[in-house]
């Protein structure tokens, strides 16, 4: 690098001089080093088995004061005559069977617009075979 | 008096490029720019069928389904112009749809695989079919969205799926050694009922970590140093931007969904091991039968290359193929390089298969 370096505060291939850029290459040579051992250290058992303890341990503190939440809330939206959360999901479980409904129908709409977009010779109904008289085929006997 | 001035100027210098530091990572910019029309929806999923750019006698006749994750959103495969596989794939002729399968709510946390590989996605393409006109079709799945393309294509063999594209597909759970999220999801350290039953449908911001705590230095570091230091390249700046906006735009997953990605693949491999069963059905490997292409990202942190390489040895497809190319999992298709790589295979591949 330094022989790169001459005067008037440019480097000898004549880019700008920059005073920084051995900081900046032993900063990503660190972070580089630092980088990949926390991909090792994320990747050990001693880091899931931490990690699963945090998450575990905020569930349990937290679940008290969530029920506490869970039950004011139904009780202020029952006093209020308003739907509970439980109703809304009820209510939007409803409206996608009914989505899947309409869909079942669009989808024998298609059908049958293919149908009607088919020559005639195609879609044509075949006849049944002639059948003989009743008492022709008893004749026959 | 001079050195005073001296450090005065780089203190307004300072000022200045932390202002624009401060508005980037704060930018939402526009993103899934490229034109198309809404074509089916339900419940919160929605079908897009891209506006096609060259006459019909020039585009591929087989259509092009594109099925993305389902805890991230879509547009990463439109994400700019310019720089967007989906106007890519539109400009060479594919007619080309999307299937978002958008925020799951409250009501939505029972929702599994099962529901989207034999509800919405045969739903999707039966739409998709009576639009185009056509019997057969190509299917491409990413991340989660290669597992869903998967167990359909098992599940449903003859519903017309010619060809068959994985992108970074995790499927194969039985190298624990490789797969971090497999160790952090281990039934002696994660209690994923526990969870559920708190939280309903996983949150986006808990997957969110997840995926970036596998390496966070970069994720938590690099990534802004990289635009610190680059904050007078206005291409790397805006291509900053639009991926940021992307990172930080995820949806929950639901929880049913969830719960069988714990316990039916992460700890139990049943998909390779033929042993998943959805609605009563087995899923067999064995009966995908379309031409099929696995593309692998070397870099991949998220999906290991262990994760996708089975899956050749397992499918009865006579035509198969499988592609590494260099970068992570997000970059081999929406990175600087996606362009030069895999995008150009992808359509030479496709394109051969889709006359």
């Amino acid at each position: 690098m330094a022989d790169e370096r001459a005067t008037n505060g440019k480097t000898t291939n004549g880019k700008d001089l920059d005073p920084m850029a051995a900081f900046r290459d032993m900063r990503d040579t660190y972070l580089d080093a630092w980088s990949k051992t926390m991909v090792d250290a994320v990747n050990t058992e001693a880091y899931a088995k931490a990690s699963g303890q945090m998450l575990d341990t905020y569930l349990s503190a937290s679940a008290p004061f969530r029920e506490i939440m869970e039950k004011t809330m139904l009780q202020a939206l029952q006093q209020l005559s308003m739907p509970s959360r439980a109703d809304v999901i009820s209510l939007a479980e409803r409206l996608t069977n009914v989505e899947m409904k309409l869909d079942d129908i669009d989808a024998k709409l298609d059908k049958l617009t293919e149908l009607r977009k088919q020559p005639a010779s195609a879609t044509r109904v075949r006849k049944p075979a002639a059948v003989a008289p009743a008492n022709k085929r008893r004749g026959k006997r | 008096m001079a050195e005073a001035a001296v450090v005065a100027d780089q203190f307004a210098l300072l000022a200045e490029r932390l202002s624009a530091f401060g508005k980037t990572v704060t930018a939402k910019v526009p993103i899934a720019q490229t034109p198309k029309r809404l074509v089916w929806t339900l419940n919160k999923a929605k079908l897009y069928r891209y506006v096609p750019v060259l006459p019909k006698e020039k585009r591929h006749p087989v259509p092009l389904l594109l099925v993305f994750a389902l805890m991230n959103r879509p547009y990463i495969l439109d994400l700019r112009p310019g720089h967007s596989f989906v106007e890519f794939m539109v400009n060479q002729g594919y007619d080309l749809y999307l299937l978002d399968w958008g925020s799951p709510g409250p009501e939505d946390k029972n929702l599994k695989f099962d529901d989207y590989t034999l509800e919405y996605i045969p739903r999707a393409i039966r739409k998709m079919k009576a639009i185009s006109g056509v019997e057969e079709f190509s299917m491409l799945g990413w991340c989660i969205g290669a597992i869903l393309a998967t167990v359909y294509s098992a599940l449903r063999p003859d519903d017309g799926l010619r060809n068959l594209i994985l992108l970074t597909a995790p499927l194969d759970f039985s190298n624990k050694q490789d797969i971090t999220f497999s160790k952090w999801v281990d039934e002696r350290f994660f209690d994923v009922d526990k969870v559920l039953a708190a939280v309903g449908n996983m949150p986006a911001e808990m997957i969110d970590y997840g995926a970036r705590a596998l390496k966070p230095v970069d994720n938590y570091v690099l990534n802004y140093l990289k635009l610190w230091d680059n904050l007078d390249n206005p291409h790397v700046v805006e291509a900053w931007k639009a991926m940021n906006t992307w990172v930080t735009d995820n949806v929950p997953l639901a929880g049913g969904v969830f719960r069988q990605l714990i316990v039916e693949l992460y700890r139990n491999d049943r998909l390779m091991r033929g042993e998943w069963m959805i609605r009563g059905e087995r899923v067999d490997l064995g009966r995908i039968r379309a031409n099929l292409l696995t593309v692998i990202a070397e870099g991949d942190h998220i999906t290991p290359p262990c994760q996708s390489e089975a899956i050749l040895s397992k499918v009865s497809s006579k035509d198969k193929e499988l592609f590494r190319t260099p970068g992570g999992h997000i970059g081999i298709m929406a990175g600087s390089g996606a362009h030069k790589i895999t995008w150009p295979h992808l359509d030479h591949w496709l394109g051969r298969r889709s006359g």
